[in-house]
C-alpha cells in the first residue's frame, strides 16, 4: 500500500465515522433517513485497498447504530447462507454493501469482537463457512454469464470478491476445503485451456495442508492428488526439490528410473489435467540428453497418439523445443491429445506447424503476447503453446470477462472440424495484424473495421484468442451491421458465413425478431427433434457442429440474455436419457439454469469441454438452431404432443413466460 | 431521548420533517409536532407527539389549531415550510398574543408585498413589477433591455419570474426571448417580474432573538439552483459587516422580535447590496445539514432556541459557535439535473467519486427513462454532498459538477 493509498482509506473512513455518528446519534424513528449515506460512505470505503479491513473494525458499531433496522439483517440468527449469494448478484448496490456489511457483521460476532443476541459465535461461524462454500466462485475468481451479462456491476463485484478474501483468510479454509477440492475437481474436468486460477486455488490448499494432520480420509487424498500433480508427480519429483536439483537427479538415475518419471508424469497429466513444471523439464531435459524415445511414454500416448508421433517425430520435437518451457508447460497436455484426435494425417496440418515454427510474428502480435503473456517465452513460443493447447482440447477455450461468446464458440469450431482454416487465420493476423473474410461477396477487412462488441484487446484469455478474438469481434459485429435491417434475426446469415459452409443454411428461431414475442413454438421444437433427436431424425448423427443460440437463465430461471453455443452431438446416456452435448464458451459451463435445468460437466457421458443437459431441458432454453433440409424432411412428425407441452411449459416458466404473444395468452386461459 | 426541561419553551413544529423531529427528540425542549394527517400512523408507531393538521388555506378552523395548541400549553408556533409561515403566524399572534405576527408573516409569504416593504424601508432592491399574464412579462422585458440601452436584434438581458408564495426556486424561470415567455402556462400567474442583476447571489441564515442577529451564516451560491456551500469564501466574506447591517435593516423593517430568516442577496461588483428576497423558515437545499456538517450544531435545535420565549441569552451564546473561524471546513451541495433526453442508470461520474471533497449522495435510480424538459429551476433528482478544507476548492469542485452526467 502506498502512502496516497493509506492517506486516501484514512479520509474515507473520517467520512464514514461522521456519517456513521449521525445514525448513532438520531432517534430510531430517524435512522431511516441517515441510513442510505451510511451506506454509501460504507461502499466507498470498501472499494479502497484495506477497506474491507477499516469496515470490518466498524461492523459491530455499524450494527449498534441501527445499520439493519428494519430490514431482514436485523434479525441475523433467521438469515440464510443460501440466500446470501444472490443477494450479492442481483441485488440493488445498496442491498449488496448491507449484505457485505452483515458477512462482516457475523465475522465480527464469529470472533468475538460484537454480540448480537440469539446468535452465539460458533453460530456465526458456521454461517460464514455455508456462506463461502456455496460461493466458491468468488473464491476462485472465474465469473459465470450472469454475474458478466450485469456489466455496470462489475467493480461492486470485485469488492465483493474481496470481502470474500476477506472473509476466508479470517475464517480459514479448514471447512470449506472439502467442498473447495470438490470443485477443483469439477472444473478440471471440463479441461479449460486455463487453469491459472486453478493452480492458485491448490497452492492455497497447500498451504493450509502443509503439516496438517487435522484433515485426513477422503478429501486428503483428493487434495494431495491435486498438490503432486502440481508439485511432485513421480518419485524423483516427489518432494518438489526444484528443477536444477531435479536435473541433476534425472543425469543420475538410469533408465528404468527414467521411464518410470515419464509414465508417471503422464498419468498425472491425464489424471488431472494438470502439468507440473516438473514435467516440462523433464521433457527439454529428454531432448537434450537424445532420449527421445521416451516422449511417447511422458505423454502418456495410447496407439493412436504413438502412432502420429512416430510419423511426425520430428515436428513435435520441434514443437516441443520451440514451444514447450516453464511457463507453458501446459502444452504437454495439449500436445497429447492433438496427437490422439490424428489430425496430423490431414494433408495441411503438418505443413502449417512447420510455418508456425519459423513464421515472424508482427510488431503487434509480439507487443500484444507479451502484454498478456509476459516475456518468460518469446511471443512465438506463446502464440504456438496456444495453438496446440486449442487443437488439443477444442471444447477447452473460454471467453474470459468478455462479451465475445460469439468469437471464441467460432475458435472452438474451427480447433474442432477446421484446423488447417484455424492455423491460415492465426498465421494472417500474426504475420499482417489483419483478419480477411468475405461476407455474401463482399470482402471485410479488419484493419479497417471499427470495434465490435469490446474495443479492448482481451488479456484475460489464451493466447490464440487473444490475438484473433479482436479481429473476429471486429467482422462479427460488421456482419451484423451489413444484414441488421432485414427484419430477422441477423444469425441467420452471419453463422454460414463466419463459420463456414458446413453451418446449415437452414434456419430457425424461436422468437418474433420485431416484436421479441414467441412465433410458432411449438413448431419450432418439432422441428429441433425432427432435426437433432436420433429417435425422430432417422437416427442421423450431428456431422459438423452447429452454432445455436440459448436463452441463458439464472439460477431462479429468470432470463439473463441471449448466449452462443454449439450443439455437438446428441446422444443416450448410459441411464439411456437422450442428451444434447454442447460447448458453451463461458468459461465454467456448469450452471444452474433454474427449476431444475442444471447443466451437467461430468458422469452423464460429457467428453472433455462438454456440457450437457436432457433433450427436453435444452429445448427448453433454445431459441435458434440451424439444421440441414436434407436430414429434417418428413420427419419428427412421431414427436408426442406431450413432449413439446412439457418442453413449452419448461420455456414459459422462465424466459418465455412474459414473451407469449397475447392470442396465445389468451388462448392459455 | 433527551430529558425534557419543564422551565424551557413547549414548542409546536407545524411540518413533517424527520431529520427536525429526529433534532427535536434530541432536545431538552417539550415539543409536539403538527403535520398532516398521513403522518399519523408513523408518528403514533414511534411515540412522536402528533396532531394532525391539514395545512391549506387559512380559514375559519385557524382559531381552532391556535387555541389547541394553547390549551396544551405551547408557547410557540415554528414553521418548517413555505406553506406553514402564514399558520405560524396565525397561531403565535394567539399563543404570543400579538395580533401583529400574522400580518408579519402575511408579509413573508408574498414575494411582492415583500419587496415593496423593503423598499419603502429604504432597502435596496432590484426592479420589479407583478405580472398578471404574458403580455406584462414581454413588456418588462422590453422595457428592462431599453433601460440597458440594448438595440433591437442585441441579446436581451434576461429576466427572472417567481411565483409569489412558493419556495425557493420553486416556479423560478430565467427568461431571455419571446419564445420563453410563449413557454410559460397560465396558471404559473400572477407572479414577480425582476431585472436581472450581474453580480453574486448569495443567502443568509440568521436566527434572531430579541430583535438581535444571534447567529449569521452566509451561504454562497456557485450557481442559482444548483449549488450552494457554507461557510463562503473569504471574498464573499469580507462583506459581511455590510451584510450585518442590512440584515438589522431587515428586522427593524419587518418588525421582527426572534426567529429564523432566510434572505438572498446579490452583491454587485462595486459592493452594492441588493436585497432579493426573504423566507420566515428554514431554506431548502438542506442548508441546515451543511450547517451541521461545518459548524457542528444541530440548526433546527437552534430555531426552537430562536423561537421559545424562555431561552436566555446565555443559552444562545453557548450553543452557536463562532462565525467562519468555529467551521471544521466547508460543506457544500450539488442539486443534479439529467442531462440528456433519456437516461436509464444512475452512474456517479468517476471524477466527483473519486475527488477527495465527496462524502455522498442522496440520488435515485431513474424512475422513468424520458427526462421532461427543465422549464424551471427547483426540480432537482437529488442532492450530492462535499465537504473539504479550501472554499476556492469547493467553489471550482460544485462547478464542474454541472458539467457531468450523473444520469446516462
Amino acid at each position: 500500500m502506498t502512502s496516497s493509498d493509506a492517506f486516501d482509506i484514512s479520509a474515507f473512513a473520517a467520512r464514514l465515522d461522521y456519517a456513521l455518528e449521525q445514525l448513532e446519534r438520531a432517534a430510531p424513528f430517524a435512522k431511516v433517513s441517515y441510513r442510505s449515506r451510511v451506506l454509501d460512505q460504507a461502499r466507498r470505503l470498501l472499494m479502497r485497498p484495506g477497506g474491507v479491513a477499516a469496515l470490518y473494525e466498524r461492523a459491530g458499531r455499524l450494527d449498534d447504530a441501527g445499520i439493519f433496522g428494519g430490514t431482514d439483517w436485523d434479525k441475523p440468527a433467521g438469515l440464510l447462507p443460501r440466500l446470501v449469494g444472490n443477494t450479492l448478484r442481483y441485488g440493488e448496490r445498496a442491498t449488496i454493501i448491507l449484505e457485505c456489511l452483515s458477512l462482516l457483521r457475523f465475522l465480527a460476532v464469529a470472533k468475538g469482537a460484537h454480540s448480537v443476541s440469539g446468535l452465539p459465535g460458533d453460530q456465526a461461524q458456521h454461517f460464514l463457512t455455508q456462506v463461502l462454500a456455496l460461493n466458491l466462485e468468488r473464491i476462485f475468481g472465474s465469473t459465470s454469464e450472469a454475474s458478466r451479462v450485469q456489466a455496470g456491476k462489475q467493480e461492486i463485484g470485485e469488492t465483493v470478491d474481496a470481502v470474500f478474501a476477506f472473509l476466508l483468510d479470517k475464517i480459514g479454509t479448514d471447512d470449506i476445503l472439502g467442498i473447495l477440492i470438490d470443485e477443483i475437481w469439477r472444473i478440471l474436468e471440463q479441461r479449460p485451456l486455463q487453469v491459472g486460477h486453478v493452480k492458485g486455488m491448490i497452492v492455497q490448499i497447500a498451504v493450509v495442508l502443509e503439516g496438517d494432520a487435522v484433515h485426513g480420509g477422503e478429501m486428503r487424498l483428493g487434495a494431495d492428488r491435486l498438490i503432486s500433480a502440481l508439485f511432485g508427480p513421480t518419485r524423483l519429483s516427489a518432494d518438489d526439490v526444484g528443477v536444477e536439483r531435479y536435473r541433476s537427479r534425472l543425469d543420475h538415475s538410469d533408465s528404468l528410473a527414467h521411464l518410470k518419471e515419464a509414465t508417471g508424469f503422464a498419468r498425472a497429466m491425464h489424471d488431472t489435467g494438470l502439468v507440473s513444471d516438473y514435467h516440462a523439464a523433464f521433457v527439454q531435459w529428454l531432448i537434450e540428453t537424445d532420449k527421445t524415445n521416451l516422449i511417447p511414454h511422458a505423454l502418456g500416448l495410447s496407439s493412436t497418439g504413438l502412432d502420429g508421433y512416430r510419423c511426425y517425430e520430428p515436428l513435435i520435437i520441434a514443437i516441443i523445443r520451440e514451444a514447450i518451457h516453464p511457463a507453458t508447460g501446459q502444452t504437454l497436455l495439449g500436445l497429447a491429445l492433438m496427437l490422439e484426435r490424428g489430425i496430423l494425417y490431414s494433408p495441411p496440418i503438418a505443413p502449417s506447424l512447420w510455418r508456425m515454427l519459423s513464421i515472424n510474428v508482427s510488431e503487434h502480435t509480439a507487443a500484444t503476447m507479451t502484454a498478456a503473456f509476459g516475456s518468460a517465452c518469446t511471443p512465438r513460443a506463446f502464440l504456438l503453446a496456444g495453438l496446440i493447447d486449442l487443437l488439443g482440447q477444442p471444447l477447452g477455450i473460454g471467453q474470459g470477462n468478455n462479451p465475445t461468446c460469439q468469437s471464441a464458440r467460432a475458435l472452438s469450431m474451427w480447433a474442432l472440424n477446421d484446423p488447417d482454416y484455424l492455423f491460415y487465420l492465426v498465421a494472417r493476423v500474426a504475420l499482417s495484424d489483419r483478419m480477411v473474410m468475405h461476407f455474401e461477396g463482399q470482402l471485410l477487412d479488419s484493419a479497417e473495421l471499427p470495434a465490435g462488441l469490446t474495443s479492448l484487446t482481451p488479456l484475460d484469455t489464451d493466447p490464440v484468442s487473444v490475438l484473433l478474438v479482436p479481429h473476429l469481434d471486429r467482422i462479427y459485429a460488421e456482419m451484423g451491421r451489413r444484414c441488421g435491417d432485414r427484419g430477422e434475426d441477423p444469425h441467420r446469415w452471419i453463422n454460414p458465413e463466419l463459420h463456414g459452409w458446413w453451418v446449415s443454411r437452414s434456419f430457425h428461431i424461436a422468437v418474433d425478431v420485431a416484436t421479441g414475442m414467441m412465433k410458432d413454438h411449438a413448431a419450432f421444437l418439432a422441428r429441433f427433434h425432427a432435426s437433432y433427436h436420433p429417435l425422430y431424425n432417422g437416427n442421423q448423427p450431428v456431422i459438423h457442429p452447429q452454432p445455436a443460440g440459448i436463452a441463458v437463465t439464472d439460477s431462479r430461471g429468470v432470463f439473463v440474455g441471449w448466449h452462443a453455443i454449439s450443439i455437438i452431438r446428441a446422444a443416450l446416456d448410459h441411464d439411456g436419457i437422450m442428451r444434447v452435448y454442447f460447448f458453451n464458451p463461458n468459461n465454467d459451463s456448469g450452471q444452474d439454469w433454474g427449476h431444475g435445468v442444471v447443466v451437467s460437466t461430468s458422469g452423464n457421458g460429457e467428453r472433455f469441454g462438454e456440457a450437457s443437459l436432457p433433450f427436453g431441458q435444452f429445448a427448453s432454453r433454445l431459441y435458434i438452431f440451424h439444421d440441414d433440409d436434407l436430414s429434417a424432411q418428413e420427419m419428427g412428425a412421431g414427436v408426442p404432443a406431450e413432449e413439446i407441452g412439457a418442453i413449452m411449459a419448461m420455456a414459459r416458466e422462465s424466459w418465455a413466460g412474459d414473451r407469449q404473444p397475447l392470442d396465445a395468452a389468451a388462448q392459455a386461459i | 431521548m433527551a430529558e425534557k426541561n419543564p422551565d424551557k419553551g413547549y414548542v409546536a413544529v407545524l411540518g413533517w420533517s424527520l431529520r427536525a423531529i429526529d433534532a427535536m427528540a434530541r432536545f431538552d425542549r417539550r415539543y409536539v409536532i403538527v403535520a398532516p394527517e398521513w403522518a399519523e400512523s408513523y408518528a403514533k408507531e414511534h411515540d412522536i407527539p402528533f396532531i394532525s393538521w391539514n395545512f391549506e388555506r387559512l380559514n375559519d378552523r385557524s382559531h381552532e389549531i391556535a387555541q389547541t395548541l394553547k390549551d396544551m400549553g405551547v408557547d410557540v408556533a415554528i414553521p418548517l415550510f413555505e406553506e406553514t409561515v402564514e399558520w405560524a403566524g396565525a397561531i403565535n399572534s394567539v399563543l404570543l398574543n400579538n395580533p401583529r405576527l400574522l400580518g408579519q408573516s402575511m408579509l413573508f409569504r408574498d414575494k411582492s408585498l415583500m419587496k415593496r416593504r423593503a423598499q419603502l424601508g429604504g432597502i435596496r432592491v432590484g426592479i420589479f413589477e407583478e405580472a398578471m399574464d404574458k403580455s406584462d412579462v414581454i413588456r418588462f422585458l422590453k422595457r428592462v433591455n431599453q433601460t440597458l440601452l440594448k438595440l433591437e436584434g442585441d441579446v436581451n438581458d434576461p429576466i427572472h419570474m417567481k411565483a409569489f408564495d412558493k419556495a425557493g426556486c420553486l416556479g423560478h424561470r430565467v427568461i431571455r426571448t419571446a419564445d420563453d415567455v410563449d413557454a410559460i402556462s397560465d396558471d404559473e400567474f400572477p407572479a414577480l417580474l425582476e431585472s436581472h442583476l450581474d453580480g453574486w447571489e448569495f443567502a443568509v441564515e440568521a436566527w434572531i432573538k430579541d430583535r438581535k442577529i444571534q447567529f449569521l451564516n452566509i451561504s454562497e451560491y456557485v450557481t442559482l439552483g444548483y449549488s450552494v456551500f457554507v461557510p463562503a469564501t473569504p471574498e464573499l466574506e469580507k462583506w459581511r459587516g455590510r451584510i450585518t447591517e442590512q440584515i438589522e435593516k431587515l428586522i427593524d423593517v419587518f418588525d421582527i422580535d426572534f426567529g429564523f430568516i432566510h434572505p438572498e442577496y446579490f452583491v454587485t461588483n462595486d459592493g452594492t447590496l441588493y436585497f432579493g428576497e426573504v423566507a420566515y423558515r428554514p431554506p431548502g437545499f438542506n442548508a441546515f445539514e451543511l450547517m451541521e456538517r461545518a459548524y457542528g450544531f444541530n440548526a433546527y435545535q437552534a430555531l426552537v432556541l430562536a423561537f421559545d420565549p424562555k431561552t436566555t441569552q446565555e443559552e444562545m451564546d453557548a450553543f452557536f459557535p463562532e462565525p467562519v473561524k468555529g467551521a471544521s471546513g466547508h460543506a457544500g451541495c450539488f442539486g443534479v439535473y439529467p442531462r440528456r433526453r433519456v437516461v436509464s442508470d444512475l452512474d456517479i461520474p468517476e471524477e466527483t467519486e473519486d475527488h477527495p471533497y465527496f462524502e455522498f449522495h442522496e440520488l435515485a435510480p431513474p424512475m422513468e427513462q424520458k427526462v421532461t424538459k427543465r422549464t424551471a429551476f427547483g426540480t432537482h433528482w437529488g442532492l450530492v454532498y462535499f465537504f473539504g478544507e479550501d472554499p476556492h476548492e469547493m467553489r471550482e469542485l460544485l462547478k464542474r459538477q454541472e458539467e457531468l452526467d450523473f444520469y446516462v
